[in-house]
């Protein structure tokens, strides 16, 4: 087939992982095309909103001269431990976080990826929207040669594909890399809106001196009514994100409506004055994978490696992702270039993507926490016990009763008795360190 | 699914959980809806008929299932944020998902 649409290297998707692919591999010099369903690169995208530039500064490190369009540096950060009516919050700012460019920044992926995408294209890459693959073509080998979209006679081959789909894995699982679709204990569903407000008066609610500072909070507790997951506030230029996200276990078994669950945590009476007066621009949902290192996919076939979401990437405690898969990306397209360069686009030649990532933070950080999603999983109660333990706690402490302190000190320890036992607290304290420890 | 047993949530946190219309908060969301396709559908409306307590009814964040006056579910594909919870969470696989057509969908703004 003389006619038939060929390039060097195929890349499906316009997320972090696939952009970055992209990028390297068209500056290697391959032609390059990259595959998007959406409008535009970002279009299908969202998160809960923490970028970390070190991953950017990798693959782009004229990224700052570029302009990307972040939206402010997180100069504070920390958690929030919240009971129904308490928050006991442990928040860490400094002037170290103020240098830029800054480590994180939080971003509107709607306008970030069209941007980073922009750079691909720019290094040489052709970026194809409002197109879908709709299945992976292959030799009698059983070789990757290609994809099929939904353009008419969309078919395009390249010795090399790589799947940065995201988290609905359709391709990967046709390429045979993974066995079955994944459980939903192991998958968070996250619900999210994006709230607009003057910057004046966003700086003025969270104590930032300006534009150039911004906080990022992740919430426990209450805010997911105790259940595994996490929360999340975070400002950006003109507006807070806004979010809860659990396992999608947690809202299948118990009947929760996500939206249910964020409008409760909107009005929790610590969270509510902070969005008084914005307005609702966006909402919308994504699942996240959290199978770990244990049940993620193979990374590379016969002319296919996967990357990113796709690949279950992601790092949920330190809600980190799309530097996962910007480092991800980047590796895959080396071992790209690499078998261009060899003439070899086997599996076996493509595992160089996999040992790449065992050596970097990628996989030793997944495979550190490879328990945490099961120790969720297995003390169901975890989060809202402690985060209702500490408030109570906290009140007792910080209120003067005209009681001897002493008393004070064995009301406390008797909550804690009421509540777990030592032995359970111990237990849960050693899982704990086993989830983290790896 | 999970081995663990799933204790009921406490009654004064299932109280207190609002009860929100999510076409208040999809009306802000932007969708080139392709009117000629659905990229979602029911397998098989029995095995619906046969589930309880239904579970896609709740977990979908977009409540693109509904139950019909003859009890079949309805599916509003055109609401749909495409975060594909249905395709892994409903209890008898029974939903038959794709991903739209190129170029349709919803479209996020901010993301």
């Amino acid at each position: 087939m003389p006619d038939r649409l060929s390039y060097d290297a195929i890349v499906v998707g316009g997320g972090p992982a696939g952009t970055a692919a992209a990028l390297v591999m068209a500056r290697g010099g391959l032609s390059v095309i990259q595959i998007e369903r959406g409008r535009f690169a970002g279009a299908k995208n969202i998160f809960g909103g923490v970028f970390y530039t070190h991953a950017l500064a990798d693959v782009l490190p004229d990224y700052w001269e570029r302009k990307p369009p972040f939206e402010r540096p997180v100069t504070e950060q920390g958690y929030w431990m919240l009971s129904p009516d308490s928050a006991l919050r442990i928040m860490h700012k400094s002037e170290q976080y103020r240098q830029e460019p800054a480590g994180a920044y939080t971003v509107l992926r709607a306008r970030f990826d069209p941007w980073f995408a922009a750079q691909a294209v720019e290094a040489g890459a052709l970026l194809i929207t409002r197109t879908t693959v709709t299945r992976l073509l292959k030799d009698a080998r059983g070789f990757v040669i290609g994809v099929d979209t939904d353009r008419p006679d969309g078919q395009v081959y390249a010795p090399i594909v790589i799947i940065a789909e995201g988290v609905n894995n359709l391709l990967t699982r046709q390429a045979g890399l993974i066995a079955s679709d994944l459980p939903p204990r192991y998958v968070a569903l996250s619900v999210k809106e994006y709230l607009s407000m003057p910057p004046k008066e966003l700086q003025a609610r969270f104590g930032l001196a300006g534009p150039r500072e911004g906080v990022a909070i992740d919430i426990f507790g209450d805010a997911t009514l105790g259940l595994p997951g996490t929360a999340f506030l975070y400002t950006d230029q003109a507006g807070i994100s806004i979010g809860v996200g659990m396992l999608l276990e947690e809202f299948v078994c118990h009947r929760l409506r996500p939206y249910d669950v964020l409008a409760r945590f909107k009005n929790h009476p610590v969270i509510r004055p902070y969005l008084e007066g914005s307005e609702s621009r966006e909402y919308g949902a994504h699942l996240i994978p959290e199978m770990g290192y244990d049940r993620m996919p193979r990374l590379a076939g016969n002319g296919v490696m996967v990357a990113g979401d796709a690949a279950g990437m992601v790092d949920a405690l330190h809600r980190e992702g799309t530097n996962l898969a910007i480092i991800a990306g980047k590796a895959a397209a080396e071992t790209a270039l690499a078998a261009h360069a060899q003439g070899d686009f086997s599996a076996d030649f493509l595992s160089r993507y996999r040992r790449d990532l065992e050596a970097s933070f990628v996989l030793k950080d997944m495979k550190q926490y490879r328990r945490m999603t099961d120790f969720l999983d297995s003390t169901p109660g975890f989060m809202g016990t402690y985060a209702n333990l500490l408030n109570d706690a906290a009140l007792r402490y910080f209120t003067a009763h005209g009681i001897p302190k002493r008393s004070m000190e064995r009301e406390i320890v008797s909550l804690l008795r009421e509540r777990r036992s030592f032995t359970g607290i111990a237990w849960d304290m050693l899982k704990l360190m086993r989830a983290m420890r790896g | 699914m999970s081995e663990r047993q799933h204790q009921p949530l406490d009654p004064a946190i299932e109280a207190s959980l609002p009860h929100v219309k999510v076409d208040d908060l999809i009306v802000c969301l932007k969708y080139y809806v392709d009117e000629t396709q659905a990229h979602i559908c029911i397998k098989d409306q029995h095995i619906c008929a046969e589930c309880d307590p239904k579970p896609c009814l709740a977990f979908c964040p977009a409540h693109v299932f509904e139950v019909d006056r003859h009890g079949h579910i309805m599916v509003s594909y055109q609401a749909c944020i495409e975060c594909g919870s249905c395709r892994i969470a409903c209890p008898f696989h029974n939903v038959e998902w794709q991903l739209p057509r190129g170029g349709y969908g919803v479209a996020y703004k901010y993301g």
